[in-house]
């Protein structure tokens, strides 16, 4: 396991050198799991029941809670962007949890937590200025124009804010791993990994999504209610 | 394409754990093409028909949680409409009762009025009859007297007086009688 983000292989597309990352190949793989994941249940739900039992159970909690929970932070009105807080909630879930099976988490990188926080920065100005028309762009400019600056700053420093926690939190988990992996002997690395891995994994990937998915929620129900 | 998309696997260049550059930026937008088309594949194949699936179930139960509470309202609107109905009866039993008790008492009064009547009526020809019995007793112990007399006269006056004064003194004697004792 290394600190740095590989790239495995360099591009060149239309003369722009394109570095294939780790985190993307690994973001692939995530994407690939999850997509024949989300076949598999989609095939399976051919033989749902009206009462749920077992693995459709299962399944009916985790997309009721997500609903649910985007229900309560977008509201009824912005609930239809909801498929994608879903996805970045898995994907994110995931990269923490695939690196217990030594996969770099794909949000170890500023990248992918960088590339998240934009969208969430689009879908604020798109929405915004879709749901509060006029209104949206007034609010730069309020109190009064001259503020016009510090409204910008205090905007752009949302998706900042919002990919550099992800990140550093993601990478913190990465460093101390890596350093435990790195610093130790052999024969303390089988077993008491096990809980740095649940604990920076499991624990700290399952919150930091949970905070990642609510605020960029949150920063887009502002913007467009 | 395949020309312009060349494999450069030996020329890669050393890793890292952050930068600001025109990669992170490239690196940046495939992130966010893969986010893109996960949210898509996600939501096609799995959020929304899943969520359709549910949304469905959740409607039709809604559906005969409504139609139960509907149903309910109406036996309740029934019951209600039957106690009414029941109460009205009992309403109009106790007028009916109410009323055959008033008429069974008029006529009750009505029969003791009849009965009274009836009872000074007999009284009344018992009274009548007792005075015409009365009446001929008196007239009967009047005659009786009157023969008594004209017998003890008569054996009186045979002894005494011839025939012709005995009449007239039997005349004179009956009249008195009458006179004197029957008048009232």
């Amino acid at each position: 396991m290394s600190l740095n983000v590989d790239n495995i292989w360099v591009w060149n597309i239309f003369g722009v050198e394109v570095w294939i990352t780790e985190t993307i190949v690994n973001s692939w793989i995530i994407m690939a799991v999850l997509i024949a994941l989300a076949i598999f249940i989609r095939i399976k739900m051919r033989k749902f029941k009206e009462i749920p039992t077992g693995f459709q159970n299962l399944v009916e909690a985790g997309i009721e809670m997500f609903h649910n929970f985007a229900k309560n932070t977008l509201g009824e009105k912005l609930l239809y962007i909801s498929p994608w807080f879903f996805a970045i909630f898995v994907f994110i879930l995931s990269s923490s949890l695939f690196s217990i099976f030594g996969l770099r988490a794909p949000t170890a990188d500023f990248a992918t937590t960088g590339a998240f926080a934009i969208a969430t920065f689009v879908l604020m100005i798109v929405l915004g200025t879709r749901h509060k028309k006029g209104a949206y762009i007034k609010s730069y400019f309020e109190p009064h124009f001259i503020f016009f600056p510090l409204n910008l700053i205090g905007e752009l420093a949302k998706p900042v804010s919002l990919s550099f926690r992800l990140f550093g939190n993601m990478l913190s988990g990465t460093i101390i791993l890596t350093l435990y992996y790195s610093l130790t002997p052999i024969f303390v690395q089988i077993g008491i990994p096990a809980f740095f891995h649940a604990f920076f994994d499991v624990f700290f990937g399952a919150i930091q999504t949970y905070i990642f998915v609510i605020i960029s929620q949150m920063y887009v129900k502002t913007a467009a209610d | 394409m395949h020309n312009m998309i060349l494999y450069l696997a030996e020329a890669a260049p050393e890793g890292r754990v952050f930068g600001l550059d025109q990669q992170t930026l490239i690196s940046m937008l495939i992130q966010l093409l893969n986010g893109v088309i996960l949210a898509v594949a996600l939501g096609f194949i799995l959020y929304k028909p899943l969520r359709n699936f549910m949304q469905k179930r959740t409607d039709r139960i809604q559906g005969k949680i409504d139609n139960v509470e509907a149903t309910m309202a109406k036996a309740k609107e029934l019951i209600a409409e039957y106690n009414e109905k029941l109460s009205q009866i009992e309403i109009t039993s106790q007028e009916i009762i109410e009323e055959a008790r008033q008429k069974a008492a008029e006529e009750s009064r009505a029969i003791i009025e009849s009965a009274k009547q009836e009872a000074q009526e007999i009284r009344a020809r018992t009274l009548e009859s007792i005075e015409d019995d009365k009446r001929r007793l008196k007239e009967e112990a009047r005659l009786y007297i009157i023969e008594l007399a004209f017998l003890i006269a008569q054996k009186y006056v045979a002894q005494n007086i011839d025939e012709e004064t005995q009449d007239r003194l039997f005349e004179e004697a009956v009249t008195e009688l009458e006179e004197a004792q029957w008048q009232h």
